[in-house]
């Protein structure tokens, strides 16, 4: 009796394992298929391609009314791209440098359908190839053996990140890191009194700006946006809050940069004036409200939550109650792009290329996000004007226009262009920082040691940066991808890239760029023009199968270059 | 009949409930470190309630809005400046220095105790209250509820305290109200199972079963009988509860989902400083230092009081 319960018992534990293990496996199954298939088929269909015959690939539009900028992308011969222009454009050689349009290999891209793969593990043609990362600690990558260029010094090229300044420089003193971004405001003189440090200061190509939200009462309403303006004190926060170099904006353009207009000034500080504008327009008294932020540290922003709460000091001195709300730093990126933040928030924009329109087309141009809710028709139309245009002499006017545009409609309160910088071991060879946040570590010697170490602010959010904005997640892709053109080392000059050249036509509506030859991509890949015109078209044809992404916004493209073909309604 | 029982008994009571108390005052005051709980104790209550009139400043205003001290060359973390240690005239006095928004951290202090009291005793309360009718019941009654209410208790207790509030706190959004119920719920079960445990020790002593023959309701019994002897070591309980709450508001503050800022609460203080610790020590220290005193003199208090109540313990 006692072995026949024993038995039973046995038995039925027995059958609930077997259920279990019939179970199990018949989940992921379906889904390894699919996946499993694709894999084998294009990897090897390219290779055999090329051996055969070169079939240029050709892209178009129907017609430009889709209001975007390309009309063809085709591939001429198999080193010759070819883009077709609706308008002039006499930034695109700056912009095809960006690393949000890096050339990706036609076989990976269709392997990965666009995404998933390509986001974690990313094939591209750069120095360094990635090895592992591993979430939430460390990216590792490896020199890539058969890169085109001048192979970089360092074995290994580590991306670390910690959020916080001081964390950043003690590692960065203990010589576990060879490189820190950002330090903290007060760790300037440290740095420069320290013999084995070296400080590389970057000066203040960027913009800190609070924003508002047009589509959310009040902030509808324009004069209550411009009594804003004049309540806050943007001198008190750079002078308190900012490291040295920093300058106090008036325009959303930093002096630096094409398309800053001193002509147009902004609403002087009038807190009483404010005060009684937001009392007539019956917004005080009671007025309550937010202030959000994402904790991350940019040289935009370099103490995002001291800087918070003396706006919400500031605000509270003209009787407006603000309460902080810190988000996490991809949440807040999406909803304020799709335009779900009431209140202010706080953000800023680094420079990506050197020209107006990556400031003010991005922000406030046609193919601009919801962030400050619906857009202004008549900047609209003078952002067009000048973006069209090839000479700066006859673009400077328009860019008065829409800066004084900007100043009368107040989508945003300019506040800061702050100045940060770098910090190296003193023996890393060929240290610097750049003005557009993407340091090159291809030419950095860490000296005796195999690997060079970086450590930033945050953790990329992704590797495939087509779909990215962030600017944590380009400098890890600027390691490894390349575009047709690229910046200088430390500036911002176009230099070439992928292209040998790219040449324009007359009226600035055609480019031709040539492609380097016997260039590899990390998986044993040939470059080919075809590469480059698929890389475009995914992310400019909306309706596109390998359109997908990370999140399928392409931020970038849609604002550098207007608009998706096929884009959704 | 029962007006009869009703005097008999508060005199039973009152005469045992004078010399137990009496008993264990007398020991709690012959323990000169619950002596020192109750003072540190006794001096932040006065703080707290006095903190007006202690203050120098205003604690959320800062200093760039006061236009003599924004005109006299203050920078933000500047250490503290005191006039009597030689701190030059001049410079405006600051007992504890200026924090990274400019502002007095000495009022902040102040006016923070505020927030410990009332987080600790507010969350304990909260806590007792819930906790003590949910064991009394599960004790007294037995039976299917008692074992509901005890395996629920189980699963909260099954979560790290700290871990559940987190979550508790990442759902009703951060703030200190919030977090102050987060810390309530999580130390409920604490109180739920001391109390259920002397309910039920203490529900089958001679009193209580004579109640009960003289007829007296299951209500009058739990709350007249059997909640004023199983008290004890819920006092004890709760004093030190309070220090852990207290502990564990700090440190939601401290990640940002308890008192938001500019509230002059010392978690949130240490928080939005701690990367300060190397270049503007003063900022980290005092908050953590007014923590640990607070902390410190409740757990002292607790274990003076467990001492003093204990009747295993006969001196």
């Amino acid at each position: 009796m006692k072995y026949l319960r024993l038995f039973s018992a046995l038995l039925v534990i027995l059958m609930l394992a077997g259920t279990l293990v019939a179970c199990g496996p018949s989940g992921p199954e379906p889904t390894e298929e699919p996946t499993e298939e694709p894999t084998e088929e294009p990897t090897e269909e390219p290779t055999e391609e090329p051996a055969e015959e070169f079939v240029p690939m050709s892209y178009s539009a129907p017609d430009c009314d889709y209001g975007g900028e390309f009309q063809t992308i085709e591939a001429v011969d198999e080193y010759t791209i070819q883009f077709t222009l609706c308008y002039p454009d006499p930034a695109f050689p700056s912009k095809i440098a960006f690393s949000a349009f890096p050339i990706n290999d036609t076989a990976y891209l269709e392997e990965t359908g666009g995404g998933g793969d390509v986001v974690d593990h990313p094939i591209g043609t750069g120095p360094y190839m990635l090895s592992s990362w591993n979430r939430g600690s460390e990216l590792v990558m490896t020199r890539f053996e058969d890169y085109w260029g001048e192979a970089p010094a360092a074995d290994t090229l580590i991306f670390r990140w910690n959020s916080e300044a001081a964390a950043r420089l003690v590692e960065l003193q203990a010589g576990t890191v060879d490189g820190i971004d950002n330090p903290g405001s007060d760790d300037f003189d440290v740095i420069e009194g320290d013999p084995n440090l070296a400080l590389y200061e970057r000066p203040g190509t960027n913009i800190f700006y609070l924003g508002m939200n047009n589509t959310f009462p009040p902030f509808d309403n324009e004069r209550v946006r411009q009594a804003f303006a004049m309540a806050i004190d943007k001198q008190r926060i750079v002078d308190n809050f900012y490291p040295r170099g920093s300058i106090v904006a008036d325009q959303f353009m930093p002096p630096s940069i094409f398309g800053y207009t001193p002509e147009v000034e902004w609403w002087e500080y009038n807190p009483e004036l404010a005060q009684q504008i937001l009392e007539e327009e019956g917004v005080l008294p009671g007025f309550q409200t937010t202030i959000s932020y994402r904790d991350v540290v940019r040289g935009y922003l370099p103490e995002p939550g001291v800087v918070a709460q003396d706006i919400q000091a500031q605000l509270a001195a003209i009787g407006v109650e603000a309460e902080i709300v810190v988000m996490e730093s991809g949440s807040f990126l999406d909803a304020a792009d799709a335009g779900q933040i009431d209140g202010f928030h706080l953000l800023g924009w680094g420079a990506d290329y050197p020209d107006a329109t990556n400031f003010l087309d991005f922000h406030f141009g046609r193919g601009a996000s919801d962030q400050f809710g619906a857009g202004f028709e008549d900047i609209w139309a003078a952002l067009d004007a000048g973006a069209t245009l090839a000479d700066p002499d006859d673009r400077y006017p328009h860019y008065i226009e829409a800066n004084e545009l900007i100043r009368e409609h107040v989508p945003m309160i300019p506040i800061a262009h702050g100045g940060s910088g770098t910090a190296f071991r003193a023996d890393v060879e060929g240290a610097h920082s750049s003005p557009l946040s993407n340091e090159y570590f291809g030419v950095m010697n860490p000296g005796d040691r195999e690997q060079l170490v970086w450590m930033q602010n945050a953790e990329p959010i992704g590797l495939y940066c087509p779909d990215e904005t962030d600017g944590e997640s380009l400098r890890a892709c600027e390691q490894m991808h390349e575009s047709l053109l690229a910046y200088e080392i430390g500036g911002a000059a176009v230099v070439s890239g992928l292209a040998t050249e790219c040449t324009a036509s007359d009226d600035l509506t055609v480019w031709t760029c040539t492609l380097r030859e016997g260039v590899k991509f990390h998986n044993g890949a040939d470059l080919d023009a075809n590469d480059a015109v698929l890389s475009y078209v995914v992310q400019w044809d909306a309706a596109h199968e390998l359109h997908v992404g990370r999140d399928g916004n392409f931020t970038y493209f849609n604002a550098l270059f207007g608009n998706f073909l096929n884009a959704p309604e | 009949m029962a007006e009869k029982t009703e005097t008999k008994t508060t005199k039973r009571r009152s005469h045992r409930g004078n010399s137990l108390w009496h008993d264990a005052m007398r020991y709690l005051l012959r323990q000169r470190s619950a002596i020192l709980g109750m003072a540190i104790i006794g001096i932040m209550v006065l703080i707290a309630i006095f903190a007006p009139l202690l203050a120098t400043h205003d604690p959320i205003i800062s200093m760039l809005d006061v236009p003599e001290e924004a005109s006299s060359g203050i920078r933000r973390r500047d250490p503290p400046c005191i006039h009597l240690l030689g701190c030059p005239e001049e410079t405006p006095q600051h007992l504890l220095g200026l924090d990274s928004n400019l502002r007095d951290l000495y009022s902040r202090i102040v006016y923070g105790s505020r927030y410990s009291l009332y987080i600790g005793f507010a969350s304990v309360g909260f806590a007792i209250v819930i906790g003590s009718v949910l064991g009394a019941v599960g004790g007294y009654v037995g039976g299917w509820l008692d074992n509901v209410i005890m395996r629920i208790m189980d699963v909260l207790l099954a979560f790290p305290a700290l871990l559940l509030a987190i979550a508790i706190v990442t759902v009703t959004g951060p703030g200190l109200v919030n977090a102050l119920l987060a810390i309530g719920i999580v130390s409920i079960p604490a109180y739920a199972r001391v109390m259920r445990a002397s309910v039920i020790s203490v529900k089958e002593r001679d009193f209580v079963t004579a109640d009960r023959a003289l007829g007296a309701s299951q209500i009058n019994i739990l709350i007249r009988r059997v909640l004023p002897n199983a008290i004890t070591p819920l006092i004890v309980q709760g004093t030190l509860g309070i220090a852990t709450a207290i502990l564990d508001a700090a440190a939601l503050s401290f990640l940002g989902l308890g008192a938001q800022p500019p509230t002059p609460e010392w978690g949130t203080m240490l928080g939005a400083e701690r990367n300060q610790v190397f270049t503007a020590p003063h900022l980290v220290f005092f908050p953590g230092f007014m923590i640990m005193l607070i902390v410190l003199a409740f757990n002292l208090l607790g274990d003076g009081l467990r001492d003093a109540l204990d009747p295993r313990l006969n001196r």
